[in-house]
């Protein structure tokens, strides 16, 4: 049984106006314990709107979201559970803070969980620990900080209620190198240290590719592929096809692979590339 | 909840009153809204109604969409009827306990505001769901241009009201994504009483206002980058000019008052007993 699926689910926006939209066309996916899921697609493509279907924010028109293999609508209280247990941080985050302090901010959601004072304070601790907010700018006010700060306080507000999975809208969009950088070690430093899931939204192939565990294409509202990076960046005429690409690495790798270096195509991170290189230069077995 | 707000709302259907010039729908809506009030009795306020209906009906935008917009004023509208119910003392007494009488008079008195409300808000959402936001602005500008040579910029003014239209959806999908990060971090808005609730707006509003003065300075930029000075002597594309369904809804408009000054003459002041008469 898998910790977070969707069954058929369809939603549909302003049903019955002349705006009605179908953002999911039967979707279905799992989510295992202990991964990181990368969500791809267009603009457009549906990929926010399953995220606020999997917390429970939104009510599919059709269609079953389960956690542990019951439906997150199942009865209220369900709901709420379901709220904490798979924390969502939306796109742009840092435009949602709205305490005094730093710490106030961060301490929103677990206070709204009804935990004791001494377990927030702990909480708030080691959420800033992991997205390295220090404890001298606890007192800082938010509106103080630059962007990317912000956005770290913003994400340190959904980690400190400790969700199952935490899902992550392009939690890098508009940050400078560096601070896509510092999101993403994050992330990743979170995953590894509390076996969590991750569900991650992104635009950036790059990124994926240095992250996920399992890449999920939406296009058109529907699933179009699903399958670890190998799989999913194999098929870069598809990907192409609907508007999206490969890492950039991997299309240099593909180009020297077609000018007849002895080079894998299956490079997607620049360490992966790294070891490739030195594998032909010093002569080593090809090993993909 | 939010998505019930229609205000300023624009609805792009193609219909007769779509097309229609906007300087005329103005002048319609500004004289139903007047016209209606005058309304002395209920035969002519069912012309009014009947009015607004045709032209609800002939806009083509569903009636299901008229109602909703109603919603948000729904509070207003019971309690001005309870207080006319409670005020009224004119007409036969119907129930009386404790200090309230109700009667006859103050029934009919609740009804009649009700409706008048009620139209006058579908009226005014009519104008906005079939007029878009540039060609609500094109019109206010060119009905107020002879202002422009006494010396005010009028200009400025329509470009506030414009602006401040265009602003209502997008900052009610603001509100309802702040509502929907605070919810996913286990705010509660739905439920508690008056003051947990009331505390609940703050994470709400601060946000909100924080965005609205960024957007707005953002937009002040985005102005000025373009040139924008206040629009003097600002000229349009497309020049607006009476076409013969525009001067057609003119005379119905004429027609449409002379009619209600006529109703009201011919019924008078509605008298509470002789209607209620009618109706038992």
């Amino acid at each position: 049984m898998s910790l977070l699926q969707t069954e058929n689910l369809s939603y549909i926006y302003g049903e019955g106006t002349p705006f009605c939209v179908t953002a999911l066309d039967k979707v279905n996916i799992e989510i295992e314990k202990g991964e990181i899921v990368a969500v791809i697609g267009h603009t457009g493509s549906g990929k926010s709107t399953l995220m606020q279907q999997l917390n429970g924010l939104l009510k599919p028109t059709s269609g079953r979201v389960l956690i542990d293999g019951e439906d997150i609508r199942s009865s209220k209280a369900k709901t709420l559970e379901t709220r904490f247990r798979v924390g969502l941080c939306f796109q742009y985050p840092e435009y949602q803070l709205f305490e005094n302090t730093v710490y106030e901010d961060i301490a929103f959601g677990p206070k709204n969980m009804g935990l004791t004072e001494a377990e927030v304070d702990k909480r708030v601790r080691d959420a800033a620990k992991y997205v390295g907010i220090p404890e001298v700018a606890f007192k800082t006010h938010p509106f103080d900080l630059s962007g990317g700060e912000k956005r770290r306080v913003a994400i340190a507000g959904v980690i400190s209620m400790e969700p199952e999975v935490l899902i992550l809208d392009e939690p890098t969009s508009g940050l400078d190198p560096k601070g896509r950088e510092q999101i993403l070690s994050l992330i990743k430093n979170y995953r590894d240290r509390t076996g969590k899931t991750v569900v991650i939204v992104s635009h950036s192939m790059n990124d994926v590719a240095k992250i996920a565990s399992k890449v999920i294409v939406m296009y058109n509202s529907k699933v179009l592929m699903t399958g670890t990076v190998d799989e999913v960046f194999e098929q870069s005429e598809k990907l192409t096809e609907i508007g999206l690409s490969v890492p950039q690495i991997t299309e240099v790798f593909a180009k020297l692979h077609a000018k007849g270096y002895p080079v894998s195509e299956k490079v997607y991170t620049v360490e992966q590339a790294y070891l490739e290189i030195k594998r032909v230069l010093t002569g080593g077995e090809a090993n993909a | 909840m939010l998505k019930d707000i229609t205000i300023g709302q624009y609805f792009p259907l193609n219909s007769v009153i779509h097309r229609l010039d906007p300087r005329i729908k103005l002048l319609y809506t500004f004289v139903f809204i007047i016209t209606i009030v005058l309304t002395n009795n209920f035969v002519s306020l069912a012309l009014c109604i009947a009015v607004a209906l045709a032209v609800t009906f002939i806009s083509k935008v569903p009636l299901k969409t008229v109602v909703k917009g109603l919603k948000p004023i729904l509070f207003v509208i019971i309690i001005t009827s309870l207080l006319q119910i409670i005020y009224v003392k004119t007409g036969v007494p119907l129930i009386s306990f404790w200090k309230i009488r109700i009667t006859s008079g103050g029934l009919l008195e609740a009804v009649f505001l009700t409706f008048r409300i009620s139209f006058l808000i579908v009226m005014s959402t009519m104008l906005t769901y079939t007029t878009s936001p540039t060609s609500m602005t094109n019109g206010l500008d060119r009905t107020f241009a002879p202002l422009t040579k006494l010396g005010i910029d009028f200009n400025i003014v329509t470009m506030i009201m414009t602006i401040a239209l265009r602003f209502i959806p997008t900052l009610i999908d603001e509100v309802d994504k702040i509502i929907s990060a605070q919810k996913s971090r286990g705010a509660n808005f739905e439920s508690g009483n008056i003051f947990k609730r009331a505390k609940m707006l703050i994470p709400l509003f601060v946000p909100l206002l924080f965005n609205a003065t960024r957007r707005a300075y953002e937009l002040a930029y985005a102005m000025t980058c373009r040139c924008y000075n206040g629009g003097k002597g600002k000229t349009t594309m497309n020049t607006l000019k009476f076409k013969k369904g525009d001067w057609a809804a003119l005379l119905l408009t004429v027609a449409f008052v002379a009619g209600v000054i006529f109703l009201n003459i011919k019924f008078g002041e509605y008298n509470a007993q002789f209607t209620f008469n009618l109706a038992v």
